[in-house]
């Protein structure tokens, strides 16, 4: 369009239409194309004080294409009616723009449901960490089912239960007598005697809940547990760490393992130490598998 | 999205309505005032004033020239949408609780209500979509419900082959469109609650109704089978159909009018809801009314979505990218299967 404008001769700028007399000592303007596509257009006006002025434009030319249906655009240019009559085009008094509401679908919707859940957990996250823990095992911070001698120690207490019990509660059926409970209700037979809640496991004292457990590899040979209990702790409460040492030599094999009592905390520690450097090493953080495929 | 907030009008609304191509919303209140509202950008075309009482409905023919109106004045009024013109006034012995156009435009039917001596009453019309013909006196049907109970919506099915009714017990009913029979009824919805509302699918094939029961249901136009619930946690008052491709439908309805003052906003529920039109289940909800909503409507090429509440306020939404993009992990791998 700009390129039309400038060979027709006599007619230079439309802002100077009212003035041609002038418009002939002015120099014809310049449209040069840029090469990002955008135009330059060099051209002269006389202001108000007679002064000529020079005047640079970069402009570039978009083509938004926009498809209506002729209905919709015929109604569009209908004299508005009744109370609206003779009234300018555009939302009137009657209109009014709310503040803007974010709606995002979701699977399992619930009502008032993740922005007044979030807050609750945390509180209660917050308040876990400040509470004062004590193990009746090991003396540590953490819970005593979270303890990491759980299996290896038993706790005093509960020792001295499981003796007392286990003469009186013979047969299974003598339930309460066999648990020194003073509810009545029901105890199921595995948890009976003061025994634990899970039956006889297979791995023993090797398996563990995995899942807030992280395999630490490219550890330093001459690593000590404490080193890495002190980087791992900063991300969150480590109930547990082993580092692998070999058995004659007594330094370490370059992997351990680091437990934590959260599990996002230990997705958390996942993330910032993986890659994180270790004496002349660096460390690689992941999340520790099963070993076997079952 | 940026809700576009129209308050035309100066008492509760109770009922909205888009054209056919959804660039004109056209909204009914107690407040004897038909109002049009260009929705792209909430302004307001003008306003449609004659009727005496408050109104109950509004339907506009698919070609954006008729309007019809019905009210407690007793009266059905037919306007011309572009003038504002009252082009015919129907008078009948109790007021008019539901009008609604033929899927061609050729047909209008007025529901009156059952009150004292008077049955409830399904009058049909031939209509010429061209205003300058002057519009018939005499109805082409008349449908007297004796035997059902009182009506309170009805509608044209596709090819205006029934009309579908819905009851004050929360049942539907089918009836020849040309010879006015009763053919069958579904008790679909819980005893005694009425059906408050019934929307169709853009073929009407299907049809969905909305009950004090706190459900709404998606029924087979031919045989009135239930084919979905969504279940809800308030009575609800409308339910639209989100047309093609998304599978939504909108919910809207809220704590009873009467009791409104006595609960917070909160407790009210006062929203939009989303479900999935196949899962039946709900995806989100949109805030924003004072007061129940006691209609809502879709745009029919699926770019908004308007609800009219009980505080006198019409409040449009035009849908954000999360609405078009949004699908279950079903849906996700049928279509990438689709594609291999």
């Amino acid at each position: 369009m700009a390129t039309t404008v400038q060979n027709t001769p006599g007619r230079t700028d439309w802002a100077e239409d009212g003035e041609p007399e002038l418009a002939s000592v002015l120099p014809q303007p310049v449209t040069t194309k840029n090469k990002d596509g955008t135009e330059t257009v060099v051209s002269y006006y006389l202001n108000e004080a007679g002064k000529k002025v020079k005047r640079t434009q970069r402009i570039r030319r978009t083509v938004v294409k926009k498809r209506e249906n002729p209905r919709v655009a015929e109604r569009r240019q209908w004299a508005k009616m009744g109370p609206e009559a003779n009234k300018p085009a555009g939302p009137g008094d009657t209109t009014t723009l709310g503040e803007n509401i974010i709606f995002r679908p979701q699977v399992g919707f619930k009502a008032g449901g993740v922005q007044e859940k979030a807050p609750e957990e945390e509180k209660k996250n917050d308040a876990l960490k400040k509470m004062q823990i004590k193990c009746r095992i090991c003396s540590g911070d953490h819970f005593t089912t979270k303890c990491p001698f759980k299996d290896s120690m038993a706790a005093p207490e509960e020792g001295t239960g499981e003796g007392a019990g286990g003469e009186g509660g013979g047969d299974g059926i003598d339930a309460a007598g066999g648990l020194g409970s003073t509810t009545g209700a029901y105890v199921p037979i595995h948890l009976r005697n003061g025994r634990k809640g899970e039956g006889e496991r297979m791995g023993g004292k090797f398996e563990r809940d995995d899942l807030a457990t992280l395999r630490v590899t490219n550890v330093s040979e001459l690593a000590e547990e404490q080193d890495l209990r002190d980087m791992f702790e900063r991300h969150g409460r480590v109930t547990r760490v082993f580092l692998a040492k070999d058995r004659e030599t007594g330094r370490a094999k370059g992997f351990a393992f680091v437990s934590y009592a959260d599990r996002a905390d230990a997705a958390r520690a996942c993330e910032r130490m993986d890659g994180y450097g270790f004496g002349h090493l660096i460390l690689r953080v992941e999340f520790a598998k099963k070993a076997d495929g079952k | 999205m940026r809700p576009i907030l129209l308050s035309g009008h100066e008492r509760a609304l109770t009922q909205v309505k888009f054209s056919k191509e959804g660039d004109l919303i056209f909204s009914v209140s107690k407040d004897h005032i038909v109002c049009a509202w260009y929705s792209a950008n909430g302004e307001r075309f003008g306003a449609y004033k004659g009727h005496q009482g408050a109104l109950w409905t509004v339907d506009v023919d698919p070609t954006t020239t008729l309007l019809a109106t019905g009210g407690a004045d007793n009266t059905m009024r037919l306007w011309e949408v572009r003038t504002g013109k009252l082009l015919k006034t129907w008078d009948y012995a109790t007021s008019v609780k539901r009008v609604e156009f033929s899927e061609d435009g050729r047909q209008l039917l007025a529901v009156t209500e059952k009150r004292t001596g008077q049955l409830s009453t399904v009058y049909i019309y031939d209509i010429s979509p061209d205003p300058s013909e002057p519009a018939p006196s005499e109805h082409a049907l008349r449908i007297v419900v004796d035997e059902q109970p009182r009506v309170t919506v009805a509608g044209f099915s596709y090819l205006n082959h029934f009309i579908i009714m819905g009851h004050e017990d929360g049942s539907v009913s089918q009836w020849d469109a040309k010879s006015g029979e009763h053919i069958k009824d579904n008790y679909s919805h819980e005893d005694g609650m009425q059906v408050s509302d019934l929307q169709w699918s853009a073929d009407r094939t299907y049809f969905l109704t909305a009950s004090k029961d706190k459900t709404a249901k998606l029924h087979d136009t031919a045989t009135l089978e239930v084919l979905k619930t969504y279940t809800a946690d308030t009575p609800l008052n409308s339910a639209a159909i989100c047309p093609d491709p998304q599978q939504y439908v909108i919910l809207g309805g809220g704590q009873a009018a009467m009791d409104v003052t006595t609960t917070s906003q909160r407790q009210g529920k006062f929203e939009a809801r989303f479900y999935h039109k196949v899962f039946e289940e709900e995806i989100g909800r949109v805030r924003g009314h004072f007061g129940p909503l006691n209609s809502v409507a879709v745009d029919p090429t699926g770019k908004c979505y308007c609800s009219g509440g009980e505080d006198g306020y019409v409040r449009v939404h035009h849908f954000d990218p999360p609405y078009f993009d949004f699908q279950f992990e079903v849906e996700r791998e049928a279509r990438a299967e689709s594609r291999i």
